[in-house]
């Protein structure tokens, strides 16, 4: 029910003429597409060394507390920038993203990123004061900094997944990724 | 500068090196965005960021 | 005199002579004399080396590896960003910029290392292609201008004193170079992939 729906609101977004003009222009997808992906070097970048101090693998001499404070601010622009230019990029191709097996296994990842970061977040206020001079972070904050690092590395791998056309609709019949990416004509010729 | 007054080596080495790296890398990235703006003026008449043959 | 001026101004002479082989280099046109040799070389690379082999038989490995380069680039610009912004005095103003130019360049040097490891895997998969793209080339020469920047020119002289005895227009335009420099190498990688 949920796949015929997104498939439905798909192609509702493939029809819309700014989506095939994303697609069509001359250097319109690839501007977009290098944005993404360069952008990275600020969302990921900077989480990455928040979560590196965690683990007391750089600058374990300042405050953990003030490298994530000053850091907060250009990790949060870059990951919406992702997100808007991520967002472009599905209008732009929206039936086969939406019936990718690993742009939907990214999506479950992103959000389980989000929730380990508002427990890491939470976790940080209530820890703040204690041990912000250490060079290593508590426990839980080093288990919250791993699962981050697997997670974001795991939304990238993903990410880089989605143009590779291993497991499209048209190229597998195995049901199981059938149902998993969404491929509702696959499923209903089988 | 060093204790004597005079510019010390790795400032000028600092100074020429960035110099000529950042002259040429915006020489290049205003070469590339000539040539984007004539590629896309000469296909399509008009350089927009949805330059496509659905816009006219 | 002449051995005590070398010594002195070592580095300053180095940078002097690599421009002026550069310069040697596109007169004598030695770069049109060289390039036809290397094709066989990419070839080999791309049919013949192991990577090249595994790059271009197991697509899985070859995307898997691409994304290994990405998060490296990710940490090498999070460590830039980082570095420079607090040298143009934009973040991080409350902890002094010497202590962020020591704290970030050994993840700096070990993110580069990765994304130069995997970026040979990842060319050798594409050798054949890449050889005849300009703008994989000029990758590769702000890559290594801009690896022997950071290295032999940027850190040695924030490191050389407190930041305090360096004109601050020094400071600010080595920190705008370097970004550009790490911009236009992730920039011109990406658009490998478009060309």
């Amino acid at each position: 029910m949920i796949n015929e729906l997104l498939l439905q609101f798909a192609h509702w977004m493939e029809a819309q003429e700014y989506s095939q003009m994303l697609v069509a222009g001359y250097y319109s997808y690839s501007w977009l597409e290098a944005t993404h992906v360069l952008t990275l070097m600020i969302s990921i970048g900077s989480l990455f060394i928040i979560d590196f101090r965690m683990l007391g693998w750089v600058m374990p001499n300042v405050p953990a507390s003030t490298i994530a404070a000053r850091l907060h601010k250009p990790m949060i622009i870059g990951f919406v920038i992702m997100f808007i230019t991520g967002a472009l990029l599905v209008y732009a191709k929206p039936v086969e993203t939406i019936q990718s097996l690993w742009f939907r296994m990214k999506m479950i990842l992103l959000l389980l990123a989000f929730i380990n970061a508002w427990i890491f977040n939470n976790r940080l206020k209530t820890a703040e004061g204690n041990w912000d001079n250490d060079p290593v972070a508590p426990g839980p904050l080093r288990t919250g900094a791993i699962i981050s690092l697997v997670l974001w590395c795991g939304v990238v791998t993903l990410g880089r997944y989605i143009p590779y056309d291993w497991v499209d609709c048209t190229n597998t019949t195995n049901t199981t990724i059938l149902w998993a990416a969404g491929c509702v004509d696959q499923l209903n010729a089988l | 500068m060093n204790e004597n007054g005079k510019i010390d080596d790795k400032t000028i080495a600092a100074l020429s090196s960035a110099a000529i790296i950042l002259g040429g890398l915006l020489y290049y990235w205003i070469g590339e965005g000539q040539s984007t703006v004539e590629l896309l003026e000469l296909a399509y008449g008009s350089f927009k960021f949805f330059n496509n043959p659905l816009v006219f | 005199m002449l051995g005590s001026i070398l010594s002195q101004y070592a580095r300053s002479l180095a940078v002097l002579a690599i421009f002026l082989l550069m310069v040697l280099v596109e007169v004598l046109d030695i770069r049109d004399a060289i390039y036809p040799g290397l094709e066989s070389f990419f070839n080999w690379m791309n049919q013949s080396s192991w990577i090249g082999v595994i790059g271009t038989t197991y697509g899985s490995v070859y995307a898997t590896v691409e994304a290994l380069h990405l998060l490296s680039m990710a940490v090498l610009g999070g460590t830039v960003l980082a570095t420079d912004l607090r040298l143009l005095g934009i973040i991080f103003k409350d902890v002094p910029s010497e202590t962020l130019v020591t704290g970030t360049h050994k993840c700096f040097g070990w993110a580069l290392l990765m994304a130069i490891l995997t970026g040979i895997f990842c060319a050798a998969g594409v050798a054949n292609k890449v050889y005849f793209m300009e703008v994989f080339w000029i990758k590769m020469l702000v890559l290594i201008a801009g690896s022997c920047f950071m290295l032999f020119i940027k850190q040695p002289l924030l490191t050389s004193r407190p930041h305090t005895q360096i004109n601050p227009w020094t400071i600010r335009l080595v920190a705008v170079t370097s970004m550009l420099i790490w911009f236009t190498v992730a920039a011109n990688g990406r658009w490998i992939g478009f060309s």
